[in-house]
């Protein structure tokens, strides 16, 4: 390293030069103070910037950014995690449709089965049947016979919808 | 005022670091007596950072003061990991890469004058006296040159040798500022140096 060195010397000496570009005389005098000014400025004005306001509501926020701010090369493999999180997420809704597909064709080339409908048809039918059950106009949400606490099936939770005319009742 | 001087961070065992501590303290509370103290600070150094990095007195004025704001909005995320000085001249040193990526190629220099030492800088000297024995006009071309090979570095490069050859910040500060290791330090400086020797080689005594 010190033979590296030693080969910059002359350079050094031209860099030296960089040393001596100050500014105009008195910059500094009132440097702070046009800083501070900025601050008071936006703090009076009331235009409290984002970052400001996710102070309040979300330091996480803004501590994550912070990060970001730091190391801007962590910008790069965020964007990339996203895209990478997008990209499978389209994979596994492609591939979760092609499963809904193969179970659809499988039903339907079931024997006996020429739709879905068919498939969970059959308890409509069969629930009429059922004792517990009364037909209504309602619609139906279960067809299963509905027990109470003591055991016995609820015969009264659905009532049969009566399209008897006036008068003409027992 | 110079811009001279060598950066040296405060130990954390020091009375300078204990009361920048305190001051760091008040301003999170949102003392702006105490904020205006640490831009006292540390002006200098940041402005020279930025000034050295752009060539431009305008747009380094501009990005010191919006680096001070920027640190002062944000210093309520200022864990103390690192010490104050540290964290904002990153702030400084991302502000300005930053705004170089936008600018690129659009270089406009607005080189400040030099002091009154330059002219009496033996080094400084001895490198234009052989070119022209008008000393002024001299300096001021060299001043015009080195700032122009300076801004033909990568953003990264320039902040390496700046740092190190400007401003005499030391390796393991410069990787803490920039965020890589000392090996990539070491290596950034050897290749700027390499470079800037290239597009200097006029003003090089041969060795």
């Amino acid at each position: 390293m010190n033979q590296s060195e030693n080969n910059f010397v002359s350079l050094k000496q031209v860099l030296k030069l960089k040393r001596h570009e100050v500014p105009p005389p008195g910059y500094f005098n009132h440097f702070s103070d046009s800083v501070i000014s900025r601050i008071r400025a936006g703090e009076a004005g009331g235009a409290q910037s984002l970052t400001e306001r996710l102070h309040g509501t979300a330091p996480w926020l803004v501590s994550f950014l912070n990060i970001f701010e730091t190391k801007p090369g962590l910008i790069g493999g965020f964007a990339t995690s996203l895209c990478l999180l997008l990209v499978l997420g389209v994979v596994f809704t492609e591939r979760s449709d092609s499963a809904t597909k193969n179970i659809l064709a499988t039903v339907e080339a079931a024997p006996g089965g020429d739709s879905l409908a068919s498939v969970t048809a059959p308890p409509l039918a069969a629930a009429g049947d059922s004792s517990g059950i009364i037909a209504s106009t309602n619609p139906v949400t279960s067809l299963q016979p509905v027990s109470t606490l003591f055991g016995q099936p609820n015969s009264t939770l659905f009532q049969a919808a009566s399209f008897a005319p006036a008068g003409t009742g027992n | 005022m110079s811009m001279t001087e060598p950066a040296s961070i405060p130990e954390p065992s020091t009375p300078a670091a204990t009361l920048e501590g305190d001051l760091v303290r008040k301003a999170r509370r949102g003392d702006l007596n105490a904020y205006d103290e640490l831009v006292k600070r540390y002006q200098e150094r940041i402005y020279a950072t930025i000034y050295h990095m752009t060539s431009n007195h305008e747009d380094a004025n501009d990005l010191a003061q919006e680096s001070f704001i920027k640190a002062f909005q944000a210093l309520k995320s200022f864990k103390g990991g690192s010490s104050f000085y540290t964290w904002l001249y990153r702030i400084a040193v991302n502000k300005t890469i930053n705004f170089l990526k936008q600018r690129k190629h659009k270089h406009h220099l607005s080189l400040n004058d030099l002091d009154f030492n330059a002219e009496h800088d033996p080094d400084l000297v001895a490198l234009i006296s052989d070119k022209t024995p008008l000393r002024d006009a001299g300096l001021a071309e060299l001043q015009k040159k080195l700032n122009e090979a300076l801004l033909k570095l990568s953003e990264p490069h320039r902040m390496v040798v700046v740092l190190h050859d400007v401003q005499g910040v030391s390796h393991d500060e410069i990787a803490e500022i920039v965020g890589c290791n000392i090996g990539t330090v070491r290596s950034r400086l050897f290749y700027a140096r390499q470079e800037l020797q290239g597009h200097l080689a006029e003003y090089m005594k041969p060795a």
